[in-house]
């Protein structure tokens, strides 16, 4: 249901603003759309999606014209940032944790080429092990970058910010990226009080327009090479001009943010202090915590306690003169850090604060630093008090006890610890011997009988019952029935995704035989390595040699979008593994944003369904004809919803991963809670997904297709609308004013259809 | 003057909704807390506790209020509330709900049964009870759960005017929606009437319920470096029966004819099997029936089913737990509880 009305506020002098209830991602999103950029390339990755979410649905009722490039992963969004810039466009991003590492190489290029553009670091925890929580892990891998970092403590500071940091980036003496910080789930998604100007006109008359001058990479009249590579001579030099406009950007700071004050009422001074003038004893925090801490400032006072709390609204350029000064008459500081310099006696802003200290030989506060609030661990009232509390014990005795530490580590209770609960599960077990693979020395191909399902159900599930799917999820039937198929033990590989999180949230697993995680970028490069590794020792005599593994690297369409290189790399080194895809048409797992899979016109949180646009703009990737491509010996297609199909399809696959090389294969499968479909629904769905002839059941056997299931011929075959009716998320195309979408769809489906029985029909095509 | 009832140390009035993912109880806080921030002028927060959560998890949402010249800068969890909305009773299995509730809270449960048993199971021993039929209302007016407890928290809230919601209900589906508005409004209003209080007498020396913040089962002595899982299958031991809202498969042997296509379909790989004589002598596997522990409640199986072996059925309390078949895990024998 919509927001209530906002309300107005009229500011005393500048501009009119108004009252709404919104997250930092909200209000972030908010900033850019008013400031209209002209790019925003990115790559969904939690608790920063959002971002694009908001603005793709502002976009879906014409709100903006900012271009939003779903990018394949975070690397390409800022290839896709880096070179929208250079034509001088404003450009913008939004990422989280192992999204900024994934883009990392690209933010010393964008800021040492000296291109402008904004980026919010919803911050988050650098895996692993994965925790998609906020700490500032990620943001201390980024103050090396060279780009300006501002910090954001509310939603409201994060609107504010966002505008400033665009002038600011854009300013002669700077021209730097600029980074808005702030702490993902505490600013990201918490809802506060927000004012914003009502009119747009008034956030881009303070940003101004983009400053001409610069170089551009589509100017004719005046062209030039970007990107030159240097020597040390030349590169000490570069680097000695980026050095000084970021310290340059310090003074331009504080320009701008005094500008803004007068516009808005709102004041961001360098440093944040609470109560600092007369405090004994502070904590030095970034981000949120330094807000929750000012509660606990205030009880001190009332029982005497001269306590402050200092939180810096810009760490690059590093404000070492104001920290001096704030910190002079302090008797002991503790800084509390989300992220640890491991080995480092302390994490970065520890050293930072404390060599800003060095510079002042009178100073005598004495300094503690504190890891806490790791991976979105919690920061009550009682632990600002305890920090306080650890801060004046120091002020007290004259020095620190313990100068570095963890805080709000658990020592854990041994009658817990972990305990083998079933019988590991292992060959025989797995092993019916109701499965019979033959090669045909004529055809060279294979044949495979197979027993009824229901003798099937004697091989155990290789998954465990408990895990925490949504109900009807289509990803455990698909694989379990894959699996089937499969005799023997395995090793199992998960990408990041929904199939992932659901089965090993620590600490509990739904894994009965070995299982890894790899971030999804890189699990077919990953377990090529497992393998690869295992025969070697195999080789050397160093594992038992009756030991015998299938190799299956399991991917969501999400993982093979981000994860294609990888995938491709490792099917043409032609590993004996299988990829199995399991294509639910849409990031699931970080809340439904398109993928390359989605089909045309489907309704997703990034491609959503307005006045201005109707879902996705373009088709769905034909993963598996991309992987045919490779010449791999075995492709195949397969769903839950033709059992037998795919069980034979399984027991191929292993055969061709342990005799010849790599096997991929894809099963669509239902995702009830994002298609917008019943939870019963699945199996009727994917039905109709393969008798609309929009998920062909097929294999490509050492190059030659052959179509496993025939919909025409069965007279099975259906209007695609027969198969889009069941979900919410492709209602509107059924509409009359969307019919060219429907055409366009039906048209793309029937050419890879035909394209496809020809290939059955004739082999080597 | 305040408008708020009662207030902490801080400030606030504050409010938790215990919910499981999929009930809405997420849209309902943000709509709670815009219509004190946007609609009377308080200052206020919201936001959800937050994880890989999927559809059917526990989930809590969080409302706080305070006066428009409080600054709100704390963004932990809340811990003790003055109002708990419980959307979804069976998660008192998996959640204590009612932890930290103040002495002279009020707790909101959607439920059909009477008082003192839910005051039972919640182990509720002081404070109010407000009971709704949610799911009845909502099943009958094709609407969500969520609207008819949104109308009787507005009951509950009684500094909040219930006549601005029903306008944003209003707003919300005039215009895609028309024929949704009149449905909501009458959900919301049933919600607001059908509401029922008791309130159990705390005794004069009544304390708040004691939050207990959740701890690690293990810590840094313990835990197995690299975050490895050294307990293969440990999800079993997972109860799931609480992601179940209203429905689950009933399994009638008599009809079934063992072909496995509810296996095939299950997402949760609840049917048990074992291995028995078919009428030939020969070995064969036979359905025993579902482990309910798992089932959350999807009803795919029931599709499936070539005969009426499986159907929908309206679950009772009790039902599951009575006809529940378990999984024969092959359990490390000594030492697994």
């Amino acid at each position: 249901m919509a927001m209530a009305e906002d309300k107005l506020v009229k500011m005393k002098q500048g501009a009119e603003q108004v009252s709404t209830f919104e997250s930092g991602n909200e209000m972030a999103a908010m900033a850019a759309a008013q400031i209209n950029y002209h790019i925003m390339g990115y790559f969904p990755i939690t608790p920063s999606t959002e971002v694009a979410q908001y603005l793709d649905l502002m976009k879906s009722k014409g709100l903006h014209d900012i271009e939003l490039i779903a990018a394949d992963g975070e690397h390409g969004s800022a290839g896709i940032c880096f070179g929208a810039a250079t034509t001088g466009a404003r450009v913008f991003n939004a990422t989280s944790a192992n999204g900024l590492l994934y883009m990392i190489e690209q933010l010393p290029v964008q800021s040492g080429l000296r291109f402008p553009m904004v980026m919010n670091l919803v911050t988050r925890a650098v895996s692993g092990p994965l925790d998609i929580r906020g700490d500032h892990s990620d943001l201390y891998y980024a103050l090396n970058t060279g780009w300006v970092i501002l910090s954001a403590r509310t939603p409201q500071a994060v609107y504010d910010m966002n505008i400033m940091a665009l002038k600011l980036s854009e300013h002669k003496d700077v021209r730097l990226p600029v980074i808005v910080a702030y702490d993902g789930f505490y600013t990201s998604h918490q809802k506060r009080k927000v004012d914003y100007f009502k009119e747009r006109d008034v956030v881009q008359e303070f940003v101004g327009e983009a400053p001409k001058g610069y170089t551009t990479s589509i100017d004719k009249d005046n062209p030039t090479t970007i990107g030159a590579h240097m020597n040390g001579d030349d590169l000490m030099n570069n680097s000695y001009q980026q050095s000084e406009a970021l310290y340059r950007a310090y003074d331009v700071y504080n320009e701008i943010r005094k500008d803004y004050e007068e516009i808005s009422g709102r004041s961001y001074d360098i440093l944040d202090q609470y109560m600092m003038e007369d405090a004994e004893v502070a904590l030095f925090l970034l981000n949120s915590a330094a807000e929750s801490s000012k509660d606990v400032v205030d009880r001190l006072r009332s029982k005497g306690v001269k306590a402050g709390v200092i939180s810096p609204n810009i760490i690059r350029p590093f404000p070492a003169e104001d920290i001096r000064k704030a910190l002079k008459n302090v008797k002991a500081v503790l800084i509390g850090e989300r992220a640890d310099s491991y080995g480092g006696n302390g994490a970065n802003l520890t050293h930072e604060v404390k060599s800003a200290l060095q510079d002042d030989k009178e100073n005598q506060t004495i300094v503690l630093s504190r890891v806490f609030g790791l991976g979105g661990k919690d920061f009550y009232a009682d632990d600002a008090e305890n920090f306080f509390q650890m801060a004046m014990d120091a002020a007290e005795m004259g020095y620190a006890v313990k100068p570095f530490d963890y805080y709000g580590h658990t020592p854990g209770d041994p009658e817990k610890a972990f305990q083998q609960v079933l019988e590991p599960q292992t060959r025989d077990t797995y092993k019916t011997g109701l499965i019979k693979v033959t090669e045909d020395e004529e055809s060279g191909k294979l044949k495979v009988r197979t027993p009824p399902l229901r003798q099937l159900t004697h091989k155990p599930k290789r998954f465990a019952s408990g895990h925490g799917a949504c109900p009807g999820c289509g990803i455990f039937p698909g694989l379990e029935l894959f699996f089937k198929g499969i005799e023997g033990d395995a090793v199992i590989l998960l990408h990041t995704g929904c199939g992932y999180v659901v089965t090993s949230a620590y600490p509990y697993s739904s894994h009965k035989q070995p299982f890894i995680h790899n971030l999804f970028q890189n699990g077919p490069a990953t377990l090529s390595g497992t393998l690869e590794a295992f025969f070697e020792m195999k080789e050397r005599g160093e594992v038992d040699i009756d030991d015998d593994f299938t190799f299956v690297m399991i991917t969501g369409d999400g993982g093979m979008d981000i994860g294609m290189g990888s995938a491709i790399g490792t099917a043409l080194r032609n590993h004996k593994m299988i990829i199995l895809e399991y294509d639910n048409e849409g990031y699931m797992n970080t809340g439904s944003q398109m993928s390359y899979s989605t089909p045309i016109g489907h309704m997703t949180s990034t491609t959503s369904v307005g006045k201005e646009q109707s879902g996705k703009a373009f088709h769905h990737k034909d993963t598996a004809q991309i992987m045919a491509a490779t010449n791999i010996p075995y492709v195949f297609t397969g769903t839950e919803a033709f059992p037998q199909d795919l069980v034979k399809k399984a027991a191929k696959a292993q055969w061709y991963a342990q005799n010849v090389g790599l096997v991929y294969g894809k099963i669509l499968i239902t995702c009830p809670l994002n298609w917008k479909s019943n939870d019963r629904d699945g199996e009727a769905i994917m039905k109709a997904a393969v008798d609309s002839c929009f998920f062909p059941l097929y294999e490509v056997e050492r190059g030659e297709t052959n179509i496993t299931y025939n919909p025409e011929s069965k007279k099975k075959r259906i209007e695609l609308a027969e198969w889009l009716k069941y979900m919410g998320k492709t209602k509107h195309m059924l509409k009359e004013e969307n019919k060219h979408l429907l055409v366009d769809f039906e048209n793309e489906v029937e050419k890879r259809w035909r394209t496809l029985k020809v290939k059955h029909e004739t082999p080597y095509v | 003057m305040s408008i708020l009832p009662k207030k902490n140390e801080l400030g606030f009035f504050e409010i938790r909704l215990e919910s499981i993912g999929g009930l809405g109880a997420n849209l309902a806080g943000k709509m709670l807390a815009e219509a004190g921030v946007l609609g009377l002028g308080l200052n206020g927060s919201n936001f959800s506790s937050y994880g890989s959560e999927k559809k059917g998890s526990p989930v809590k949402s969080f409302v706080r209020y305070c006066d428009a010249d409080t600054e709100i800068r704390d963004h932990s969890p809340i811990e003790q509330p003055h109002v708990i909305g419980v959307f979804h009773e069976a998660l008192y299995k998996m959640v204590d709900v009612v932890s930290g509730l103040s002495a002279d809270g009020i707790v909101l449960v959607n439920t059909k049964r009477d008082f003192d048993e839910v005051k039972e199971d919640l182990k509720l021993e002081y404070g109010t009870l407000a009971t709704v039929d949610a799911l009845k209302i909502a099943y009958q007016e094709k609407t969500k759960v969520n609207t008819a407890m949104l109308g009787a928290l507005y009951r509950v809230l009684d500094f909040l005017d219930p006549e601005e919601m029903k306008k944003v209900i209003r707003r919300t589906f005039e215009k895609k929606y028309p024929h949704l508005v009149e449905p909501n409004i009458r959900t919301f209003e049933r919600g607001y009437e059908e509401v029922i209080f008791k309130t159990y007498e705390a005794p004069a020396d009544a304390k708040s319920k004691q939050f207990t913040r959740v701890q690690p089962k293990l810590g840094y002595e313990t835990q197995p470096i690299g975050g490895v899982i050294t307990a293969q299958g440990n999800s079993i031991f997972k109860d799931l029966s609480g992601s179940r809202i209203g429905f689950l498969p009933e399994y009638k042997a008599d009809s079934c004819i063992h072909c496995a296509a509810c296996d095939t379909v299950c997402p949760d790989y609840c049917f048990v099997w074992e291995e028995g004589e078919d009428k030939r002598g020969r070995k064969q596997m036979f359905l025993k029936g579902i482990d309910y522990q798992y089932c959350k409640g999807c009803l795919k199986c029931v599709d499936a089913c070539p005969t009426d072996a499986l159907a929908d059925m309206e679950e009772t309390i009790g039902y599951a737990d009575k006809n529940r078949v378990k999984h024969n895990f092959p359990l490390v024998t000594g030492g697994v509880q």
